[in-house]
């Protein structure tokens, strides 16, 4: 279980006093609400889930729905990537204060669905449009980030991959502030978080260790009527190296000289965020415009430039829509060595997917979807999958989704 | 004759449908008469009831309530006021819980437990049939078709 995680850092030594309060408390409320089940003090438990069924037409690489996935699919049916289970457990204490516990289950790291504890705040508003959250909290790096696991909350089968597989980061233990201005009948939202990032990003059969680095962002949002305009920036500072060595070892038998080691080392190295977001949602229409700028302070990881444009129609119960992602990198610098060379090259990314769906609202609280995405990419595009067979892979394929969702 | 014959039928149908459209009264969006509001937009009505801005324009807190999705009163409130399907609005709360931003609004079963919440809350906010609506209440806002 996952909670021992917490513990094995000393740097979180705060933490574990203050989640087993959370958790004791939840506990015990959730026994006594019969008895505390006034306007004032509620307590409720809510959940989602997916189960995802998916393939490609390549066995050249392993498709993945975003880097935090060690493996992933390929021509035949699985249900590994795009399947998750989420329990909420939210206790109102006061009308400014409430606690939220939230627990996941999905395809991880090491390669199991061990349930995770995904957040645990406390989020206090000292006035209604000011909230301020300590804990283990989501990250909004890019729109939507932090909602990126309930299938139900959107209209494609998963986010957009060109977009998304950069981002394997989910939670920080710190703390965020948002504050709401409306201004006539149009709001204007701010937020800004701190903390330290907690997790580990999987590498051929290695881990990458991610906690303790330090993660720093914000956005600003317009809203009005159907339109909402985000723009966000984010960085987050690596406390580690990439385990290379062992991960070069096992797939091609070489060893990482010093010098090599220095080039790609990516402790102390700071990597930038930059997003702008467009949505429009009105009537049966939906449409959204994402666009990103990554700038990587390593030279193991290559900067780079990606977005998507999605639109949407919804006809009774059934939304057909339609899409376009990209994204492609930069290479940084030339390589000391052809070992080095090997290493910046997997982590180039150059394609377009078109994908097109329909999400079907078959009941109440589930949704039915089908989707194709044909990426079109270069065959020097291995960034987004694992376990890449360079010399068959072409940077082409069709994958095909299906997926029930539901939120109870 | 046929036309005559025509005539009667569509008299006839046209009665049958009168009480039909007189049941389907109009849906007005009230608050707590003392709260100080006395009307509103419909994007500020949008902003509170999508948990977007939290407080009227003179400070009070908005404490909007909602109704269960088997009352027919939510669908047409969310239909007339953003065009969108109750599947799309629990989506939007979906969303909004999971990603541990906020709680949706409470939910009764009746307009009259909505007028209860209005009135017991300095800044209830609910929506509810014109007919429905007496002096404890302000009507703030109107949902046209």
């Amino acid at each position: 279980m996952t909670i021992a995680n917490l513990f094995r850092r000393g740097e979180l030594a705060f933490l574990p006093g203050q989640w087993f309060l959370t958790l004791a408390g939840l506990a015990a409320i959730s026994l006594a609400s019969p008895a505390m089940a006034d306007a004032d003090s509620t307590f409720s438990i809510n959940g989602f889930g997916t189960f995802g069924l998916a393939r490609t037409t390549s066995d050249n690489v392993e498709f993945v729905r975003d880097i935090s996935q060690p493996r992933g699919i390929g021509q035949d049916w699985s249900a590994k990537i795009d399947s998750v289970f989420g329990l909420q457990a939210a206790w109102h204490i006061m009308p400014q204060l409430e606690a939220v516990v939230q627990a996941t289950s999905r395809y991880r790291y090491d390669k199991t669905f061990t349930p995770d504890v995904s957040w645990g705040f406390i989020k206090y508003n000292p006035t209604p449009n000011l909230s301020l959250r300590a804990g283990r909290l989501g990250t909004e790096f890019f729109m939507m980030a932090d909602s990126r696991w309930v299938g139900y909350s959107f209209l494609t089968v998963r986010p957009p991959g060109d977009y998304f597989w950069y981002l394997p980061f989910y939670s920080i233990h710190g703390a965020d502030a948002a504050i709401t201005l409306p201004f006539g009948d149009s709001v204007l939202r701010a937020k800004v978080f701190y903390g330290h990032s907690d997790g580990r990003i999987p590498l051929a059969d290695e881990q990458w260790d991610i906690a303790g680095s330090p993660m720093i962002g914000g956005f600003l949002e317009y809203q009005r009527g159907p339109w909402q305009v985000r723009a966000s920036y984010a960085n987050i500072e690596f406390k580690n190296d990439l385990p290379i060595a062992p991960v070069l070892k096992k797939a091609v038998g070489g060893t990482l000289s010093a010098q090599d080691a220095a080039f790609l080392a990516t402790h102390d190295t700071r990597t930038h965020y930059y997003s702008l977001g467009v949505v429009y949602d009105r009537g049966p229409w939906q449409a959204q415009l994402m666009l990103n700028h990554i700038e990587q302070g390593s030279r193991a990881l290559q900067s780079s430039d990606g977005g998507y444009a999605l639109l949407g129609y919804r006809i009774s119960e059934v939304t057909p829509y339609l899409g376009y992602s990209w994204v492609l990198s930069k290479s940084s610098g030339n390589a000391p060595s052809a070992l080095a060379a090997y290493v910046m090259q997997d982590s180039h990314a150059e394609q377009q997917t078109m994908f097109a769906g329909m999400r079907w609202d078959v009941a109440r609280n589930v949704a039915v979807k089908a989707q194709w995405d044909g990426i079109r990419g270069e065959a020097s595009s291995l960034f987004p999958y694992r376990q890449d067979n360079r010399a068959r892979w072409d940077g082409r394929m069709d994958v095909f989704s299906l997926t029930v969702d539901f939120v109870f | 004759m046929p036309l005559r014959r025509l005539i009667l039928l569509c008299s006839v149908f046209w009665l049958l449908i009168q009480p039909a459209a007189e049941v389907r009264a109009e849906l007005v969006v009230v608050v707590n008469a003392r709260c100080g509001v006395a009307a509103m937009t419909r994007n500020e009505v949008i902003n509170v009831f999508f948990g977007r801005n939290r407080q009227y324009f003179n400070g009070v807190e908005a404490q909007p309530v909602d109704m269960f999705d088997n009352n027919p009163d939510r669908g047409r409130f969310y239909s007339l006021l953003v065009g969108k399907d109750l599947s799309e609005i629990n989506a939007y709360w979906s969303r909004q819980v999971f990603s541990g931003r906020m709680q949706p609004p409470a939910k009764v079963g009746s307009a009259e437990e909505v007028l209860k919440w209005v009135v017991s809350h300095p800044g209830g906010i609910g929506f509810v049939d014109l007919a429905k609506a007496d002096a404890r209440v302000r009507v703030v806002y109107e949902l046209t078709p």
